[in-house]
């Protein structure tokens, strides 16, 4: 099994998302590359002990966003990346998770300034993760 | 999946004086894995002996694959796999032999099958029932319910006692064994977060009667809590649909089922406060509030 998923039960984001949120991730950052072949909706399903529909959706959802793609009778696989959806909606979705970072920020008394320089610094720290374990 | 493989219309049942049931209606869906949660003592037992026609409803009536169990009953029992509450099983056995028992009970059992769960629950055929672990003890209940093939099983809070490690492992074989093949899982329990993974559907029990049954995601989505500025008087029962109203500091939050716009504004114009927050809850926060909830009535304090 070459994703890895750990869901949080407590939390108020739904499973799916949960989910979905974690393979984004593993894709970003390298941990899963282009053209790996993902675990079916069974397998994954029965390792994660989550409902079959649930992983569907997942599924479904991650290859409308071009995430990952179906191959007919031939399993499912992690795509280049290229994004079919729109500019406009990428960032309306980046925005919805930048919004709870700011909220954080602004609670912990972190500057515009200071929260430019941490973006920044993470946003490297996830691409050269993700050139490093490319080369590997 | 339209059609059903559980219906309960009206049910009723009493123990003596006790009013148990009041006319619980479900609809289970065929293929489905179905959630029936309640506290301890709202019904969901008896519920489900009266689907296997144990018990003779007071009033209302089931079917179950079609099928009364109350004139079917046999029919019934070759139809489902039932996993009681804390299973009991003959000590004495050993685990061979009590499969051969319950095999010749039913015409249509699969030895075939019956050695294949054998293999994946790691069951030795040779260790006996009073031996064994809480874990191979529900395993090997659950290998018993399923060795006539059934199409509906119905587990009676099968995870009961068990460690967090073997309920997962038990919530698996639940997905590997029975989604993947279209059987339709009834499944009750108190536990929501642990069976929420799990199950398409939820049906809430409280006191006998069903609070809400809905599909896991749209349950998830239409509950909300709005919290206002706590400026205005909390009035009783204030708007439909509100299922607990809390007053945390100077905030008021009022969880509300269906929530869309014209809820938002009917709690606002009550509360006479505008709202300045909408938060998601995890299901047992849902589930709490329609078990538990305070609907207004005692807030005045």
């Amino acid at each position: 099994m070459n994703i890895f998923v750990r869901i949080e039960p407590s939390s108020a984001v739904p499973i799916y998302r949960q989910i979905i949120e974690q393979i984004k991730y593993q894709v970003a950052t390298g941990a899963l590359k282009e053209g790996e072949r993902v675990p079916s909706v069974r397998q994954l399903a029965g390792e994660l002990a989550v409902n079959q529909n649930t992983i569907l959706k997942v599924y479904n959802q991650l290859c409308s966003e071009n995430v990952l793609k179906i191959e007919r009778g031939n399993g499912t696989y992690v795509t280049g990346g290229k994004q079919a959806i729109s500019l406009a909606e990428r960032k309306k979705a980046v925005a919805r998770y930048l919004r709870e970072a700011v909220v954080q920020a602004i609670h912990l008394d972190i500057s515009l300034e200071q929260a430019r320089e941490l973006l920044e610094k993470e946003y490297q720290a996830i691409k050269s993760g993700r050139r490093k374990s490319r080369s590997e | 999946m339209n059609e059903s493989a559980i219906e309960i219309e009206g049910l009723e049942f009493s123990y003596g004086r006790n009013k148990v049931l009041k006319g619980v209606d479900l609809n289970v869906p065929a293929g489905s894995i179905f959630g029936f949660l309640g506290r301890n003592g709202a019904g969901k037992t008896t519920t489900i002996k009266l689907l296997l026609g144990l018990f003779k409803p007071a009033g209302g009536f089931c079917r179950v694959g079609g099928l009364d169990p109350q004139t079917d009953s046999i029919a019934v029992r070759r139809t489902v796999g039932y996993m009681a509450e804390d299973q009991q099983m003959y000590g004495w056995m050993r685990i061979g032999q009590i499969i051969k028992w319950v095999a010749s009970f039913y015409p249509g059992w699969d030895d075939k099958f019956t050695n294949k769960l054998l293999d994946m629950l790691e069951l030795p055929k040779r260790k006996k029932v009073k031996s064994l672990s809480k874990g191979q003890n529900s395993r090997l209940a659950l290998l018993l319910a399923l060795g006539h093939r059934p199409k509906v099983v119905i587990l009676d809070d099968p995870t009961l006692g068990l460690d967090p490690i073997a309920r997962k492992d038990f919530l698996r074989y639940v997905i590997s064994l029975l989604q993947t093949n279209g059987v339709t899982v009834f499944f009750s329990s108190h536990l929501l977060y642990e069976i929420e993974p799990v199950v398409d559907y939820v049906a809430i029990l409280k006191e006998g009667v069903i609070v809400k049954s809905e599909t896991t995601e749209q349950l998830r989505r239409s509950v909300k809590k709005l919290v206002l500025r706590g400026a205005g008087e909390i009035k009783p029962n204030s708007v439909e649909g509100v299922l607990d109203i809390e007053r945390v500091g100077d905030r008021i939050a009022v969880t509300v089922e269906d929530c869309d716009d014209g809820k938002r504004s009917a709690v606002e114009k009550k509360m006479g406060s505008d709202i300045i927050r909408e938060v998601d809850l995890n299901l047992d926060e849902i589930f709490e509030a329609y078990v538990i909830g305070n609907r207004g009535e005692a807030v005045s304090a």
